[in-house]
């Protein structure tokens, strides 16, 4: 049988098993245990437990962990609430001050937790009420926090870019940078998408029935400004080559959790427990998946199917941005359907050298591969952020939150083409605090 | 079959505890390594090593609580959108591939700790540690992570939880 056919064989299986519902990592370690056994004999199995073994056996991993515990005492603690109340506080007269204090508040706690659901989960509980309630139509409430959410992903630190330069042995502080300024631009995209469609559909939004007096506006400032001291902290280590991203990672986790313990009085065993509870929950699902995708990684490369389809694919000699716009759709159908996480894993290794043989550079390809991944979290059928938004405002229908995210996935979209057409917007920052690598 | 659900809940429940414990543990020996290396200038020896096993048995150990809580991330486009009679077997074939999965590497990853009991492996690192340690996470991990899938199946299969955890029917 050829390489062709097996790689055929391998993906129907693959899509199969994972349509079934099959947890991620026991469908991916099944498949690649199948395939093993079928193409290589019984022998080969040998090799399956310390592959699996290897996946996890790794330093840099231990960063996943600490930036989950960063980002779960952050969201456990009521930081959330005090973001979003003091922007509001300082932009409530400015006309749109309301959606520019949500989104802002979306980039800055992504900046703060790295994980899309819970920033969606976090300022949507504020935000979306806050919204409906000043009159701002139900789509654009519910759209502009599910957009707001993804950001999550993209400003740094994010378990997404942790994963990317996992898989494809890119540095993960160049990454977080290269994260930067596409993360912030497409906040202001967001911010002015939003601000153009209240404006055209005549909803002129300030409050001027209303006034917050300096006090309020300074107070929950003192409670937010550490825990963003802590996040620059954590970068500023990173970039200065100071320590690697686990121990930045791992005393950022540390502190994180004594100023939530400090700050907001979180003294009960049972709020200690929801903090471990969460980063247990979503590290060991990650790094299962991890163990599981090195294995498939395994199965795929000892079957020459990894080589084969980059050769496949060199041999059509299409044109490289002709390439790249085929790999963003492959990456935007498998994103309606598959978690990040999983699509990362399974797919960079396999991408990365047909991504480095057409000339592009890794770095920014993992910001075009993330906002990717955004997309598919506020597009169904699974658009995990959308059920976040729906269980906050259930009596919003899920369609009309459904249609009010449709504009940001074009403004994603449109990042990603002013991404291809200015690639310096990710690679300036990289370039200019780490040097350039080309 | 009651007795056995529900012991192996709480048997997983205790593994969600010794997982949260070991990334406790790593918290506080990554910065204990930070302050050592970076404030005493001194070089460290088996923080490295510690914490990294410290992961993989957190992972392994906590894998079976995860799975109670259904934590383990799916793709539930195709279970939403069948009727709840396919839902049922769709869900079966999955508990069955988890089931079978979970067994057999349970077993790979047993064999593996025995060689490296009976071939007293060391790490290649300056701490030298005995291998059989971290590696015992992992049956240990991967067993009780079958009981939990034999559980759920048995749930599945006697009705105390509905396919994919979908309470809801989408259609009658």
């Amino acid at each position: 049988m050829t390489p062709t056919t097996q790689g055929a064989i391998v993906l129907v299986v693959t899509l199969l098993v994972l349509l079934s519902g099959a947890p991620v990592a026991f469908g991916l370690g099944a498949i690649s245990i199948v395939f093993i056994l079928i193409f290589q004999g019984l022998d080969a199995l040998h090799v399956v437990a310390e592959t699996f073994y290897a996946g996890l056996n790794d330093f840099t991993l231990v960063s996943i962990p600490m930036f989950v515990m960063m980002g779960a005492a952050i969201g456990s603690s009521p930081a959330g609430k005090d973001l979003y109340e003091a922007l509001d506080r300082w932009l409530y007269r400015l006309p749109g001050g309301l959606v520019i204090s949500n989104l802002g508040a979306c980039a800055l706690f992504a900046a703060l937790t790295g994980s899309s659901p819970a920033c969606c989960a976090a300022i949507g509980k504020m935000g979306i009420p806050e919204m409906r309630r000043r009159g701002y139509p139900d789509d654009v409430a519910t759209g502009s926090i599910c957009a707001g959410g993804t950001l999550g992903i993209l400003i740094p630190p994010s378990i997404t870019f942790i994963l990317y330069g996992i898989a494809t042995e890119t540095s993960i502080g160049r990454l977080f940078l290269a994260g930067v300024f596409p993360g912030l631009m497409l906040t202001g995209v967001f911010m002015l998408w939003t601000l153009f469609i209240i404006w055209r559909r005549g909803f002129r939004a300030h409050a001027a029935d209303f006034r917050y007096s300096w006090k309020q506006k300074f107070e929950s400032i003192p409670k937010i400004a550490p825990f963003l001291a802590i996040v620059v902290g954590v970068m500023y280590v990173l970039y200065g080559g100071v320590a690697t991203p686990s121990e930045a990672a791992g005393v950022g986790a540390a502190l994180c959790v004594v100023l939530a313990v400090m700050i907001y009085r979180m003294w009960r065993p049972q709020q200690w427990w929801t903090i471990l509870r969460d980063t247990t929950r979503e590290s060991v699902m990650i790094l299962m998946i991890i163990a599981a995708a090195v294995l498939f990684g395994y199965m795929l490369t000892s079957l020459y199917l990894t080589q084969t389809l980059a050769q496949s694919i060199a041999d059509m000699h299409v044109n490289r941005w002709v390439l790249m716009a085929m790999i963003n759709v492959f990456l935007l159908v498998c994103g309606f359907f598959i978690p990040p996480a999983a699509i990362i894993l399974m797919t960079a290794p396999i991408l990365y050298p047909i991504i480095k043989a057409a000339g592009f550079d890794p770095v920014w390809f993992g910001v075009i591969l993330t906002i990717n991944m955004e997309i598919g979290l506020i597009h169904p059928p699974v658009g995990l952020n959308i059920y976040i938004v729906s269980s906050i405002a259930p009596d919003v229908p899920v369609t009309r939150v459904m249609w009010g995210t449709i504009p940001y996935v074009v403004c994603m979209m449109l990042q990603i083409v002013i991404l291809c057409v200015f690639p310096e917007i990710a690679t300036w920052l990289p370039d200019q605090m780490m040097g350039t690598t080309r | 079959m009651g007795a056995f659900i529900r012991g192996t809940r709480v048997l997983s429940r205790l593994c969600g505890y010794v997982a949260a414990g070991l990334i406790a543990a790593s918290v506080v020996v990554v910065c204990e390594m930070v302050f050592v290396r970076y404030a005493l200038g001194m070089n460290t020896i088996w923080q490295t090593d510690f914490v990294t096993y410290c992961l993989v048995a957190a992972t392994f150990v906590g894998s079976p609580y995860v799975l109670m809580l259904r934590g383990h991330v799916n793709v539930d486009v195709l279970p939403h959108y069948i009727g709840p009679r396919s839902r049922w077997w769709l869900a079966i074939f999955a508990s069955l591939l988890t089931l079978a999965f979970c067994v057999t590497i349970a077993v790979f990853t047993f064999q593996f700790w025995k060689e490296a009991w009976d071939n007293k492996w060391v790490s290649d690192t300056m701490w030298r540690a005995r291998l059989w340690i971290p590696y015992l996470s992992m049956p240990i991990g991967l067993g009780i992570l079958s009981l939990q899938a034999i559980a759920d199946l048995a749930s599945l299969l006697t009705g105390r939880q509905p396919p994919f955890g979908m309470r809801t029917e989408l259609r009658s």
